[in-house]
């Protein structure tokens, strides 16, 4: 069920409703977990399935694990819990891939073997719940948390429908305690949870899709090569949408959860507005990037065993994680490109860590419009559907073609503009601040002013209720 | 590395009074917002939207095994009217044509389908019929086989909304109305592309579709639409080199005759007809898609009734007020007259189906 349908505004209506009368905690829970249920399979019920079987797998294998007094058996059950979080992930969501690039690998060699055709549907945010049921085992493995005292309130972790397919990747110490006591949100909670829904939905329907998306898919679609103009824009264009795609899905699941009156993690902090790459990903998909932290770059040695080993393990996790993002191997370069990026970035930070120039404003300002321009490289990469286009689209944007084609009209390179200053005005200007803070000190009229005029923009945006991008992974 | 329970603090703030100033700030904007549309000649009406496409094609699983399903693009869409089709012949039809698309899917996908057993009216608009893929609304016929729950409620939830706000309508989207203004500077080195077609059409939940009382009372609307219609004609897609088109071309013919004999072999049929045209979309019809070698080719490989309105002067003495479609005010006598042409025509080759029995 996408946010940004009438299903779920009366989906939400009939939650919210049930979730403020006056029944038992454990009614109320069995509500939301039953709702969220009906969420998922709302897009495709047979895929329920593997939501039950990620959560019985990890319910009984992380209470072994608990019990379990040897080594050898602790990490046996916890290679069940991967085996089966990884097994599903691989199997829906690799497993083409695989299959090609073995079909690639045999034909390199001389064998010819052709792989069997691989039709299958992608569950939508299957990333997304398989990484956040393997870190319960894997906290209870490394002695971070112990499991859940109920088997209900670890269903609806797993479960939860504001967060399931896109996240905020949330960790059993965010939810699991929050199950525990009945809470319900207050009317202030309620109306910023609905200001923060608002929010995020303006992001997505009027900015993504409405001003941005045009013009990307008029640049990414073109088949031959594009003026340098053109091939910035489209993608300058891609990095908004991108960015208010998924952060305007945070805000809104941070929003519904607060108005059920649960609290989620922020999932990004003005990302544009980072100065070099160890910022912007303490910016950008903050859930994905602490968990990649915690559970891959930290177990593989993290900083702690030589330079060398550093640089190694830095590399291996974006290549991971850019590989989580998409079964290609474009999403591995791009998580290639930020690998790079970081390391050079430490390289350095450690030769020139003394130096003055470091402090200035511009120097800042001209450090975070490098980042930009650099993480907007990256975006090539991300938002391609091959290697053609891509290189294609790379070459336009450094120079190399000459007589590429203008394909953006006035009206579509207005937008991109407009939004795009706009945006990098908004990011630097909130670089240090939180939402919460700025809203405080802000007259109600003008919050009520802004709040209408995004929800007037909203409604007369229409949308066509166009899936999250991030759903795909 | 051991994340706690988040802490989400609430802005000060007087929400109430913010939160009412909001909803008093959406809803008189959008008062006036309906009110510009209405008096721009818009009505509530239903969005020919991918659901609504796919919800008349579940009502074809639903049919009685006599129903006649209307296939084409936009001029079967606009120019057959239902209720008298009803009333020549006591069924109602059900419309499947799609605007701008190319039938020929959906007329497999009625093929393939061994529940359907009836009629099928294919409309043929060459420019569309001879492309070798779906076209502009292709989504909807893949929104049939792949409709999620929540869409399919989604569609239901829609639809008594679009009978009661004017604005709710794909033309007046706000990136669509800005899209269309002329006040943008046309960019050096922009290829030429054709504008986007305007409303043309008020549609009903059964996919009655009459043309826009605008675009028959207002010339100037009128000619609004035909300038458009010429960047089409004049500007079309590259062509395929001509052994392409050839191969093409007879691919599509094999493709016709074995949706047509898979029908037929169930009991079913299907006639071909070819709407009229007029005035400078005709000429260019005439000239890129002449009759001999588009149109005869076509119903000599089905070996079906066919019509073309050329063969009848009934079916030419309509109003036409942008070339392509038939004004609302002439289309249920045009359609009257397209059901005897093609009961009379069923009955000379001596098969007369039920569905056209009066």
């Amino acid at each position: 069920m996408l946010f940004n349908s009438l299903t779920f505004f009366a989906f939400f209506v009939v939650v919210l409703t049930l979730h403020a009368m006056p029944l038992p905690w454990r009614v109320k829970k069995i509500n939301l977990l039953v709702a969220s249920y009906i969420f998922y399979a709302a897009w495709n019920p047979p895929f329920v399935l593997l939501l039950w079987a990620s959560t019985l797998v990890d319910w009984f294998v992380a209470r072994a694990i608990y019990r379990a007094e040897q080594q050898s058996r602790r990490r046996a059950l916890l290679l069940v819990s991967l085996l089966v979080n990884l097994g599903i992930l691989g199997y829906f969501k690799y497993g083409g891939f695989l299959l090609d690039n073995w079909s690639a690998l045999m034909a390199a060699v001389g064998v010819d073997w052709t792989a069997p055709a691989w039709n299958i549907v992608l569950p939508v945010g299957i990333s997304f719940y398989t990484f956040q049921t393997m870190a319960y085992s894997l906290d209870v493995y490394l002695g971070r948390s112990r499991p859940a005292d109920s088997f209900l309130d670890f269903a609806l972790f797993v479960t939860f429908f504001p967060q399931l397919v896109a996240g905020p990747i949330v960790r059993p110490t965010h939810l699991v305690p929050q199950f525990a006591e009945p809470v319900r949100a207050n009317r202030s909670q309620l109306l910023w949870g609905l200001a923060l829904m608002t929010l995020g939905l303006f992001e997505k329907i009027v900015i993504a899709d409405g001003a941005l998306a045009p013009a990307a898919e008029a640049v990414y679609e073109a088949t031959g090569s594009l003026a340098f103009i053109d091939a910035w824009l489209g993608t300058l264009a891609f990095a908004g949408q991108i960015f208010c795609d998924f952060a305007g899905y945070s805000t809104v699941a941070i929003g519904v959860a607060l108005c059920l009156g649960f609290s989620l993690p922020d999932n990004f902090r003005y990302p544009y507005a980072a100065i070099g790459f160890s910022d912007f990903w303490r910016r950008w998909h903050i859930s994905l990037s602490t968990w990649l932290r915690d559970y891959l770059y930290i177990p593989l040695g993290g900083n702690r065993k030589g330079n060398g080993r550093t640089y190694v393990n830095l590399m291996l996790t974006m290549l991971l994680g850019g590989l989580w993002h998409g079964a290609a191997w474009t999403f591995v370069v791009w998580g290639g490109l930020h690998g790079v990026y970081l390391a050079v970035e430490r390289w350095v930070r450690e030769r020139f860590s003394g130096a003055r120039i470091g402090g200035t404003t511009w120097f800042r300002i001209l450090m975070a419009l490098l980042t930009y321009v650099l993480v907007n490289i990256t975006w090539v990469y991300f938002r391609a559907p091959d290697f053609a286009t891509a290189w294609r689209l790379t070459r336009s944007m450094i120079g190399l073609t000459t007589g590429g084609a203008v394909v953006l009209s006035t009206d579509y390179v207005t937008r991109v503009v407009v939004v795009t200053i706009g945006m990098l005005v908004v990011h630097w200007t909130m670089r240090k601040r939180r939402l919460e803070d700025v809203v405080s000190r802000i007259p109600w009229w003008l919050v009520g002013l802004v709040w209408g005029a995004m929800l007037f923009a909203i409604l007369i945006t229409q949308g066509a209720g166009d899936a999250f991008i991030y759903f795909q992974f | 590395m051991d994340p706690k329970v988040p802490l989400r603090d609430v802005p000060r703030v007087a929400w109430s009074r913010a939160g009412i100033l909001a909803l008093i700030l959406l809803v008189l904007p959008l008062g006036g917002w309906e009110a510009y549309w209405r008096g721009q000649q818009f009505r509530p009406s239903t969005r020919n939207s991918d659901g609504l496409w796919a919800m008349a094609r579940r009502w074809v699983d639903r049919a009685a095994p006599e129903q006649t399903v209307l296939v084409g693009s936009s001029r079967v869409l606009f120019d057959i009217d239902l209720d008298a089709w009803e009333e020549e012949t006591g069924l109602l039809p059900l419309q499947l044509a799609l605007e701008g698309t190319n039938p020929r899917p959906v007329l497999s996908d009625l093929a393939a389908d061994p529940d359907f057993t009836g009629l099928a009216v294919v409309g043929v608009t060459p420019m569309l019929f001879v492309m070798p893929e779906a076209g502009y609304r292709a989504a909807a016929i893949d929104r049939y086989t792949t409709e999620s729950p929540s869409q399919w409620l989604g569609q239901r939830i829609s639809m008594p909304l679009e009978r009661v706000f004017a604005f709710y309508n794909f033309d007046t989207a706000l990136f669509t109305v800005l899209h269309r203004q002329t006040w943008w500077p046309e960019r050096p080195g922009l290829p030429f592309q054709p504008r986007v077609v305007r409303k043309l059409s008020d549609m009903d939940r059964r996919r009655e579709a009459d043309m826009w009382v605008r675009l028959e009372d207002d010339p100037e609307y009128a000619e609004l639409a035909k300038s458009i219609w010429r960047d089409f004609l004049d500007y079309p897609p590259p062509a395929p080199s001509e052994a392409e088109a050839r191969a093409q071309f007879e691919a599509m013919l094999d493709e016709i005759k074995r949706d047509v004999e898979a029908i037929r072999a169930r009991g079913g049929d299907v006639a071909f007809v070819r709407l009229p045209s007029a005035g400078y979309f005709r000429e260019d019809e005439a000239a890129a898609f002449p009759r001999e070698r588009v149109w005869e080719p076509i119903v000599a490989a089905a070996g079906a009734v066919s019509v073309h309105f050329e063969d009848y002067p009934e079916l030419m003495d309509v109003r036409l007020p942008e070339w392509s479609h038939v004004s609302a005010r002439d289309k249920g006598r045009f359609t009257r007259d397209l059901v005897r042409i093609l009961r009379d025509n069923f009955r000379a080759r001596g098969t007369l189906r039920p569905e056209l029995e009066p």
